[in-house]
């Protein structure tokens, strides 16, 4: 768990995007379909995203995160696919089972939207650096307070299951069971938790009179390390993406007319 | 009632969040090691909703979900920042009423916490996934309530109640442990009515 951020420096164009271009396509792929109101507008922009991340060359690893949701997908077909409450015109049979076709057609519109909101953020997760996120939101204004609390999540998490192996290691060497039945496995959830909650607690307490020595409370304005090199693309790329999402909403509301 | 939302700023409270979000973490990942039907994934919402009050909660619940959706791509978690915020704030608010100072009063404010969660996930779960939650028993319920021609919004809300409720009584339970046996000299960081003596 040394890693706990996704995200790893391929050195594609990608990578040197400004965040909240990638931001500003995660808000464009999802508004969209949605603003959109059509079936197909979903595929379009999910085989967008594809191409995207085969352009990052991260494609391979966006995988385990799609496929984490095809659980929950397949479990929205079967349930609206069966029981959606205006199903009518039976769609096919499957020994027992009838599937209707407002059913599958709400789940496909469900399923679709995950798939397109998953892939859009793995673009996101898996070409930016935490890291630079926090440091050009603290650019445009936000509190380096906030910033701390951030950048110190991942610090401290790695930090946390190293402790919480010592711990666990130490408890099953004084006899405690971590497997077997539910009962025992109850019975070792309390002696597991409370010694590195408690110990990550009595931390918090060292690291905030460290901070307050080193003047974090100072209200001065702060300087920053690194300097981010501009991307040529990301202004055409941002106007371009903000166009897109004008266009939708005029094209819904001109179809409405 | 006026200092109930009374929050201090200070270093303390700034480096108590990021340790609640480690420590929502770990409850996950130690539901997960030991295969308990459980989620635990808020015992660090509540105990920065007991310390720092129902602001500081709400701060952690919301962050916890925000940096676990951008950082490991789990856009699902993502959309239930607004859950976390809930239960951090009732939470708070209810630990500053004073229902975590004892274990039968702490079971109240479990259950405020668990319906908070219950409220405000109904209408994300019925928007986002038409009603399911993902959890294996809640759907099970849901399915029935469905087949029974129940409303989409009752089932939905049961598919929740069932799984959330039980969970965030687990959760309070084992944090209102956990606060009992805190050295006084770390809750006392976190006390807003505390007055600063001076010597000199």
């Amino acid at each position: 768990m040394g890693n706990f951020s996704l995200y790893v420096d391929n050195g594609t164009w990608l990578n040197k995007m400004h965040p909240y271009t990638k931001l500003l396509y995660i808000l464009a792929a999802i508004c969209i379909p949605l603003i959109g109101g059509k079936l197909w507008l979903f595929p379009l922009m999910i085989l967008c995203s594809i191409c995207l991340l085969a352009c990052g060359r991260t494609l391979k690893r966006a995988l385990p995160l799609v496929a984490f949701s095809f659980t929950l997908i397949v479990v929205i077909f079967l349930i609206q696919g069966l029981f959606y409450h205006s199903n009518e015109n039976v769609l096919f049979k499957v020994w027992i089972l009838t599937f209707y076709k407002e059913g599958v057609l709400y789940a496909a519109h469900i399923g679709l939207n995950i798939l397109n909101m998953l892939l859009s953020f793995a673009l996101f997760v898996l070409t930016t650096s935490p890291q630079e996120l926090v440091e050009e939101l603290e650019k445009s204004g936000f509190s380096p307070k906030f910033g701390y609390i951030i950048n110190s999540v991942f610090q401290i998490i790695p930090q946390m299951m190293k402790s919480k192996d010592t711990i666990m290691d130490a408890q099953r060497s004084r006899g405690m069971e971590t497997e077997g039945k539910l009962l025992v496995r109850v019975k070792a959830l309390f002696p597991m938790i409370s010694p590195v909650v408690m110990s990550s607690l009595i931390n918090t307490r060292e690291r905030a009179i460290a901070l307050e020595v080193r003047g974090f409370g100072r209200k001065n304005k702060k300087s920053f390390l690194s300097e981010r090199p501009k991307h040529k693309g990301d202004r055409a790329i941002g106007a371009f993406l903000v166009l897109l999402i004008i266009l939708v909403i005029v094209w819904r509301i001109a179809s409405c007319l | 009632m006026g200092n109930v939302f009374k929050t201090k700023l200070t270093a303390a409270t700034i480096v108590l969040i990021p340790a609640c979000i480690g420590i929502n973490y770990l409850g996950k990942l130690i539901a997960s090691v030991l295969k308990l039907p459980l989620w635990l994934d808020s015992i660090g919402t509540c105990i920065g909703g007991c310390l720092g009050g129902p602001i500081i909660g709400a701060i952690c619940g919301a962050l916890n979900n925000l940096i676990y959706g951008l950082t490991t791509g789990d856009n699902i978690t993502l959309i239930y920042a607004l859950t976390s915020l809930g239960i951090g704030l009732v939470v708070g608010i209810l630990a500053r009423l004073g229902f975590m100072e004892t274990l039968t009063k702490s079971l109240i404010c479990a259950v405020g916490g668990g319906l908070a969660a219950v409220v405000i996930s109904t209408p994300l779960n019925v928007i986002f996934w038409g009603g399911t939650t993902g959890n294996v028993w809640g759907d099970a319920l849901f399915t029935v309530t469905q087949a029974n021609g129940m409303s989409v919004w009752i089932g939905s809300f049961l598919d929740e109640l069932v799984v959330d409720v039980p969970d965030k009584l687990i959760t309070v339970v084992i944090v209102y442990l956990l606060l009992k046996g805190a050295p006084k000299k770390l809750t006392s960081l976190y006390d807003v009515n505390a007055e600063v003596e001076r010597l000199d």
